[in-house]
């Protein structure tokens, strides 16, 4: 019996012009932006490939290793064509040095495009998804009830030996069925699209990822169709119901999530926290600064100058770097000389002894900067905006959008997972100085005999994380999609079956 | 008779659940709205202030010292004035710089020092934010997303709900033209969205009006009215796709399907795909070949320079003239550099929105901007008073120079310029002005486009009306 229920009810969504609508409009959509998408990731790709190229170009014309600036590039997720999340956004460049830690907080943006163009939105398949599966969920399932109401056809069918579960989910297999069609059509069109790509290659891990972002799709499509089969039993009208639907796509997708983070108290970093961390901080340098000193007052040289009077030819300098906001603090000396006289080669040993001293004494104390740098950086930023996404996850939308970034490794945690091997390759590259004995090296600030040679160097590649990973992060969300989703059918069904015919 | 069709439209729509809805939808929003402006505008005209603070001071200390640190210094940092009328439409200016740099030492040496010139630094808002992505809830959101979506919703089933119940043939039974019914029933649904709209704009200008931080003045009100109109013709619009689309379609659940589908495809999905697409066609200086090429001239003038310096004798004024030339020509080589940029930058951003004025949102938005004094062509009009200030502070350098007899009158060195100070109140300042003179020029060609979709929909509902078979 319920076999026949889902035949019928399928071939009544399938000859409908909502269906040949929603299957056009979303195929036109999809593939439309995903060739946008696709060019803009394309360039996104080239500009970080010439960006990795220059910082070697750079890298190699310095002759000293004091004066050399590593830096590293995040190249663009070829998932964020699903969901850009802060792709786009979030420095992609950060610099690495033995003096700092690198964080979120010390990277810069490298890029070729517009600065005035980042005004527009863009769109990624996944918002197109938020707007067009919500609206055609419940464009379906208006009328699943009130329709049947209005029209007696469920009063015939409840007089057949048939339970009302039944027909409950026979209504709700075969409306997804037809619901499902034109959203694993534009999918596969646009992983299609994306394969023929040259520039873009997914590997098997992908595929799962956009397995896991399908399958939310799927979750998300029926929230809503869920949430419309629900105001279809509640109201019995076709008009009321509509409506009311329609009020609540509004609602959910277009007001809430624009709305909510102006309307709730924005959680104020304690500046308090901020100044007392920053005086550690800076307590940490005092101390750097004045061993420093004390070094050079002490050491067997006469004189302070931490360039030991060197007279060379070639450009020096020594400062200190903070920003109060981002709590960085650093120590730079850069010395590029070239070309000794004689009577600086005696010096030569002491300016070794101290470049080595200062090496180890700058890393320790960026060391301890970091220790009390990233509790502050994760209260004062972090947890604010964790508290922000909190309150986007109140509408399913929100929880959509969520998962789907986790899945494609474009959410926040991706992206940190990025200035997280950062950070390693940073202390490959200071154990690389370390085994090299760099910084008592002449290299580290004459170049006159022999440059300094970069070709030893760790290099650094950054590989996103693991499916497991992100399948980890993805999953508390999807839970919650698939316990609205239970929840709502539990809620409908009770009204359905004590509902009068 | 027009009137009876209009007030009977009129009752039905009051009492049903979709105006409840509306008033409820658009209060909240734009209590909302009013709620956020007077939280952020009272910062923003603190910021400007603080500029406008720092600019005279740095004018004034550098006036104190000589006409050569004038023009060696030059203004500083040259704000934008933040408009009050912010609420009205945001006109994406978080992605738009609120100043533009009128002077930081680019490099400096023995007794020459760069001289000043105008740069425009871009913002990368999103750099370091890492809060969740959020359109500004403005009136151009409310009236371009919010208000069309209710406007479909009131119209969809305005003809083919009324053939499906039969009252269609009842009211067309009367000596009734169609088109007055038409027109009666655009009127009727016209007045009932007007109605909680013009509350809910009420309700926010009363929030707004009553803090003391933000000054509302006759022009701003002036210029609201405007505002107001153009969202009665922007619904008119909507209507009139909604009526026609109505009477073409059999039943309202496929006239519904189809209006909002053209509505996701034309109000959300055409402008920011448009925009990628333009945008792409064209690429400007990327920042690299910016630094590069800057990078590239300075050694070439410099290069230049010291192989001739070193040819003439010490202290001989051959030598001072030489300095200022190099300053001189060096500053103005920088400039054109970047001005070149930004022209790049600009006529990209021209192109896109010449093309996305397809969509019917970005007309409105584009002239909500213009008349509420933000946004990009707002930015433009910024950068041209920069420009013309910049203009007059160098004219008032030379003249000041010219007029000391002392003054060797060489440009661009501190031997060959006056070297007394300058009375502070004689220097120009700048002050941004926003004239609404120019909005009207900008706006009337997005204002004519709007006018003809409203007209060209209009004749196509009546023309569908008029063959409808009852």
């Amino acid at each position: 019996m319920i076999g026949t229920l889902i035949r019928r009810e399928t071939l009544d969504n399938l000859m409908t012009f909502r269906f040949a609508a929603a299957v056009f409009i979303m195929l036109l959509l999809v593939v439309a932006n995903t060739f946008v998408l696709i060019t803009d990731y394309e360039r996104r790709l080239a500009s970080h490939n010439e960006a990795v190229k220059m910082h070697q170009r750079q890298l190699q014309e310095k002759i000293t290793y004091s004066a050399g600036a590593v830096r590293v590039d995040r190249p663009p997720n070829p998932l964020s064509i699903f969901n850009v999340g802060f792709d786009k956004r979030l420095g992609n460049e950060v610099r690495i040095s033995h003096g700092s830690v690198p964080s979120l907080w010390d990277a810069n943006m490298h890029e070729s495009a517009n600065p005035f163009m980042d005004m527009f939105a863009s769109m990624d398949i996944v918002f197109i998804f938020e707007v067009i599966l919500s609206l055609l969920a419940l464009i379906f399932a208006y009328n699943a009830f009130a329709g049947e109401y209005e029209s007696g056809t469920l009063r015939l069918v409840l007089t057949h030996a048939i339970g009302r579960g039944e027909i409950l989910v026979a209504k709700y297999i075969s409306a997804m069925l037809c619901l499902i069609v034109p959203l694993l059509m534009s999918l596969l069109l646009a992983t299609i699209l994306l394969t023929t790509s040259a520039s873009i290659s997914l590997n098997n891990n992908d595929f799962l990822r956009i397995g896991g972002i399908i399958f939310t799709s799927i979750a998300y499509l029926s929230v809503f169709y869920l949430i419309g089969l629900l105001i279809s039993a509640a109201t019995r009208r076709t008009s009321t119901a509509l409506m009311s639907s329609m009020f609540i796509w509004g609602f959910l997708v277009l007001v809430y999530p624009n709305v909510i983070l102006t309307v709730t108290p924005r959680p104020e970093a304690p500046d308090a926290l901020r100044t007392s961390a920053f005086n550690q901080i800076e307590s940490i340098w005092d101390t750097f600064d004045r061993e420093r000193k004390h070094y050079l007052a002490t050491d067997d040289f006469p004189g302070e100058d931490w360039g030991y009077e060197l007279k060379g030819w070639g450009s020096r300098g020594a400062y200190f770097l903070d920003n109060a906001r981002t709590l960085s603090y650093t120590y730079r000396s850069t010395m590029d000389f070239e070309g000794f006289g004689e009577e600086d080669e005696p010096k030569m040993p002491h300016a070794q002894k101290h470049f080595g001293f200062l090496g180890a004494q700058t890393i320790d104390a960026a060391d301890r900067t970091w220790l009390i740098r990233k509790p502050t950086l994760e209260e004062i930023f972090i947890q604010p905006a964790n508290m922000e996404r909190i309150w986007l996850k109140l509408s399913p939308v929100g929880l959509y959008d969520a998962a789907t970034q986790a899945w494609a490794g474009t959410d926040l945690l991706g992206i940190r997972d990025f200035f997280h091997d950062a950070r390693q390759y940073r202390q490959s590259v200071i154990s690389y100085f370390y085994d090299n004995k760099v910084f008592e090296s002449r290299q580290w600030f004459s170049g006159d005999k022999g440059a300094a040679d970069w070709s030893g160097l760790p290099q650094f590649s950054f590989q996103r994380d693991d499916i497991n990973i992100n399948a980890k992060r993805a999953i508390p969300d999807v839970c919650l999609l698939l316990m609205i989703n239970v929840v709502l059918f539990i809620i409908i069904f009770l009204i359905f079956v004590k509902s009068e015919v | 008779m027009i009137w009876h069709i209009t007030k009977r439209e009129l009752y039905d729509n009051l009492n049903s659940l979709r105006f409840a809805l509306t008033t409820v939808l658009l209060l909240g929003l734009m209590l909302t709205n009013a709620v956020m402006h007077l939280r952020e505008h009272p910062k923003q005209l603190q910021n400007y202030r603080d500029t406008v603070v720092r600019h005279e001071n740095r004018l004034e200390s550098s006036a104190a010292d000589s006409l050569y640190k004038l023009a060696e210094q030059g203004p500083g940092r040259l704000p934008k004035k933040p408009s009050p009328l912010r609420f009205c439409a945001e006109g994406g200016e978080t992605f738009l710089p609120d100043n533009v740099e009128g002077g930081f030492g680019r490099w400096g040496m023995d007794d020459l020092e760069s001289f000043w010139i105008l740069a425009y630094p871009p913002i990368t808002p999103n750099l370091r934010n890492i809060s969740p992505d959020v359109i500004k809830v403005d009136w151009g959101f409310i009236i371009g997303y919010v208000l069309s979506l209710v406007a479909l919703l009131f119209t969809f089933d305005a003809i083919s709900g009324e053939r499906e119940r039969g009252t269609l043939r009842l009211m067309l039974a009367n000596s009734v033209p169609r088109h007055t019914a038409l027109i009666g029933k655009l009127l009727g649904t016209l007045i009932s969205i007007t109605i909680p709209f013009a509350l809910s704009v009420l309700l926010n200008l009363l929030v707004i009006s009553t803090a003391n931080d933000v000054h509302l003045s006759t022009e701003a009100w002036g210029r609201l009215g405007i505002i107001f109109l153009i969202a009665l013709l922007y619904m008119c619009l909507f209507l009139a796709l909604g009526l026609l689309v109505s009477a073409r379609v059999q039943r309202s659940a496929v006239s519904l399907v189809i209006l909002l589908l053209v509505w996701v495809v034309f109000v959300v999905s055409m402008p920011n795909t448009l925009a990628s697409i333009v945008g792409g066609l064209s690429s400007p200086m990327s920042s690299d070949e910016f630094y590069e090429r800057s990078w590239q001239l300075k050694r070439e003038s410099e290069a230049e320079f010291f192989s001739r310096w070193f040819e003439e004798p010490k202290d001989s004024t051959k030598r001072i003239e030489l300095g200022g030339a190099y300053v001189a020509k060096d500053a103005e080589a920088q400039q054109r550099l970047h001005e070149e940029l930004l022209k790049q930058q600009i006529s990209q951003m021209s192109r896109v929105r010449a093309v996305i004025r397809i969509s019917p949102v970005t007309i409105v938005q584009h002239l909500l901007e213009s008349f509420a004094g933000t946004g990009f062509e707002r930015h433009l009009q910024f950068l041209e008073n920069v420009q013309s200030y910049a203009q007059q502070y160098r004219t008032f350098i030379a003249d000041t120079d010219q007029a000391d007899p002392e003054s060797l009158h060489i440009y661009g060195i501190r031997k060959g310029m006056s070297q007394k100070p300058v009375s502070p109140e004689a220097i120009p300042k700048f002050e941004d002005t926003l004239d609404l003179s120019k909005d009207f020029n900008t706006a009337a060609t997005e204002l004519a486009l709007l006018t003809l979709f409203v007209v060209v929909l209009l004749s196509g509902a009546y023309l569908a009306f008029v063959r409808v078979e009852v």
